[in-house]
């Protein structure tokens, strides 16, 4: 027994109430961080709007001919209506969800493909590397919007749900090659050695090692590509080539540009939209610096 | 051949090459040494002299470009060199574990101690209820004398030592017929690199493994170890048991090592070894040792000494000793 060694006892034992459980000290570590909770908050608004929005809203006053065409807001119509009689307020409440599903499509898609190469290609190496390297390069230099018009314009009918779609298989490379150049880094840390000592899998290695230090770091880059993503469908939908059948942001303000609503000054028909798109980018980019905070404890403000 | 299981570990003719775009460095030149059950061998050299890259080449751990060019390692009678990754994986551990270089590193930041213990066991497929894993976790961690709470903590929350000692009851988890320990008190002040060599014998000695210690601090070695192998530039110049290496050295890097090492018998002048171990790229002919050695004679320059078994269960790879014998040969 190792009765001879002196018994090296921790410094302050732990008692039950100084037990801090995972999830509540990362709400206290979340907490503490006023950056990711104002963008929190504002897309949480955004989203909450669009489902009291769709709950409460009938959706036939989204429809051409809900009301008289071009009238300004009054009790009956809160945002007015547009040229065709479209209620805005409902077509906004049922707009954001669309474009807020389009960024959640692809930013799945494109995290999880990019995750997935870039941990195989970082961790692995080899070949895989080379591979995958090269192919995310040569990704990366296709103009992903040009291929989105075209792809785009030569579908007549393309629901939201494809439309997140086309745009999450353009938006990979960028995680791929950041995840990838993380696990470089992390692969080589010497309690990644002492796994491999203890004869733990690959996969193992990778699932309980790396992906919990780069959980902050995949949460960021998910944050960014939905931010992309939707920039990407409200890019595409304003030019007309988005899903027609649908209500969605970039549509509403490609028919207020089609009706000339600037001109005409019918700003309760172009101004809600712009709004809202800028709400839920400034959301999106706090959430985007505060998870960088979190992964990179260098710019944090406070402890 | 006596490959029985009886020998937990024999390394034969260990050639490890790092391939550079220079051309290869012989890290491990042609390396053989055995180890009885529960017996304690101290590996020492000076940094560059290869004693990691054999503790990494045992575990077959070793990184590109590192390449095991030859030899043949017998762990408990099986050729490690001639098994694939997933034997090999199952191997690691549970035959042959490792106490890692580096105790601040060592331990995964963001998972609590037993977690990360339970996490080697189960890549063994060692299956146990929570309660028999909390058990089993409180067990080991008293037994390198720590408290059971470390067990709920986190790396930052411990000492050196004590992630030390974390990674030794790692080791021993699985009751291992050999442990590797490379420099594990490197990070750590004098007197705490006592205490885990002394828990690491403890731990040692109570499942009976093979252990190599890595290092080079032959005082920590002269505590910890029964058997002495000195390297010198990728070769096992003189391996014998401790008292042996100390108080008879035979090997003349082996006796200026000794003669640099401050004594609590009497004073005298401690004594450096001048010059630097030769580039491994292109090692000198003959005996690597000739170009600091004060005794080297023309046949050093040329031919490459054995290690040759003598009495007491020292051998040495020295042509000082065996000059007499060879000029006879010549002579009759």
């Amino acid at each position: 027994m190792s009765t001879a060694s002196p018994q090296i006892a921790p410094s302050d034992s732990i008692t039950e109430d100084e037990q801090i459980g995972v999830f509540s000290a990362i709400l206290v570590m979340i907490g503490r961080n006023k950056t990711l909770v104002a963008g929190f908050s504002l897309i949480l608004l955004i989203g909450l709007f669009s489902l009291f929005g769709t709950l409460l809203i009938d959706p036939e006053r989204t429809e051409v001919g809900a009301g008289k065409p071009a009238q300004s807001p009054s009790s009956e119509h809160l945002l007015g209506t547009d040229q065709q009689g479209r209620d805005v307020f409902a077509d906004l409440a049922y707009g954001t969800p669309a474009s807020l599903i389009i960024g959640l499509i692809a930013g799945v898609i494109g995290v999880g493909i990019g995750t997935a190469l870039g941990f195989l290609a970082g961790y692995y190496r080899g070949y895989w590397d080379t591979f995958i390297s090269l192919t995310t390069d040569v990704f990366l230099t296709i103009p992903a919007l040009l291929v989105l018009v075209v792809i785009a314009s030569m579908t007549t009918v393309l629901s939201i749900e494809a439309m997140g779609l086309l745009i999450g298989f353009f938006a990979w490379m960028g995680p791929a090659r950041t995840i990838r150049s993380q696990v470089l880094s992390l692969r080589d840390r010497s309690y990644v050695d002492v796994a491999k000592f203890n004869g733990v899998r690959d996969i193992e290695i990778i699932w309980r090692e790396l992906v919990p230090t780069l959980m902050p770091y995949i949460a960021a880059s998910f944050v960014g590509t939905v931010a992309a993503a939707i920039l990407a469908s409200i890019g595409l939908s304003a030019l007309g080539l988005g899903p027609q059948n649908e209500p969605s942001l970039g549509l509403t303000i490609y028919w207020s540009v089609t009706y000339g609503a600037l001109i005409r000054e019918m700003w309760w028909w172009f101004g809600p939209p712009i709004v809202v798109i800028v709400m839920l980018f400034i959301g999106l980019f706090l959430m985007t610096a505060g998870l960088d905070q979190v992964s990179n404890p260098r710019l944090r403000t406070s402890v | 051949m006596t490959t029985t299981k009886d020998v937990p570990l024999r390394v034969e003719n260990l050639e490890v090459h790092y391939h550079t775009r220079k051309g290869p460095v012989k890290a491990v030149d042609g390396v053989s040494f055995e180890l009885q059950k529960g017996e304690r061998l101290g590996l020492v050299g000076e940094s560059g002299s290869g004693k990691s890259t054999i503790a990494l080449s045992l575990m077959v751990a070793h990184k590109e470009p590192a390449k095991i060019e030859g030899g043949k390692i017998f762990l408990n009678g099986t050729d490690m060199l001639t098994l694939n990754d997933n034997e090999v994986r199952r191997k690691r551990l549970s035959e042959i574990a490792m106490v890692p270089q580096g105790a601040l590193n060592s331990l995964n930041p963001v998972m609590r101690v037993k977690d990360q213990m339970i996490d080697g066991l189960k890549a063994h497929g060692v299956s146990k209820s929570q309660d028999e894993f909390a058990d089993f976790i409180a067990e080991l961690l008293t037994r390198v004398g720590l408290d059971v709470a470390v067990a709920e903590m986190y790396p930052h929350e411990l000492s050196g030592g004590m992630k030390q000692r974390v990674t030794i009851a790692l080791s021993i988890s699985m009751n291992p017929s050999v442990i590797i320990a490379d420099e594990p008190t490197s990070a750590l002040d004098v007197v705490v690199q006592r205490q885990i060599v002394q828990t690491l014998r403890e731990a040692q000695d109570r499942i009976g493994a093979a252990t190599i210690l890595i290092g080079h601090d032959m005082g920590l070695m002269a505590q910890f170890a029964t058997r002495i192998g000195i390297m010198y530039a990728g070769r096992l110049v003189e391996i014998g048991p401790t008292k042996e290496i100390f108080n008879n050295p035979k090997h003349p890097y082996t006796q200026m090592l000794i003669s640099s090492l401050p004594n609590t018998r009497g004073k005298r002048r401690l004594s450096g070894i001048p010059g630097i171990t030769p580039s491994l790229l292109n090692p000198p002919p003959g005996c690597v040792f000739h170009t600091r050695c004060p005794q080297a004679t023309e046949r050093c320059m040329i031919e490459i000494p054995k290690l040759v078994a003598e009495e007491n269960g020292h051998s040495w790879a020295c042509h000082l000793y065996t000059e007499a014998k060879s000029e006879e040969e010549v002579t009759a």
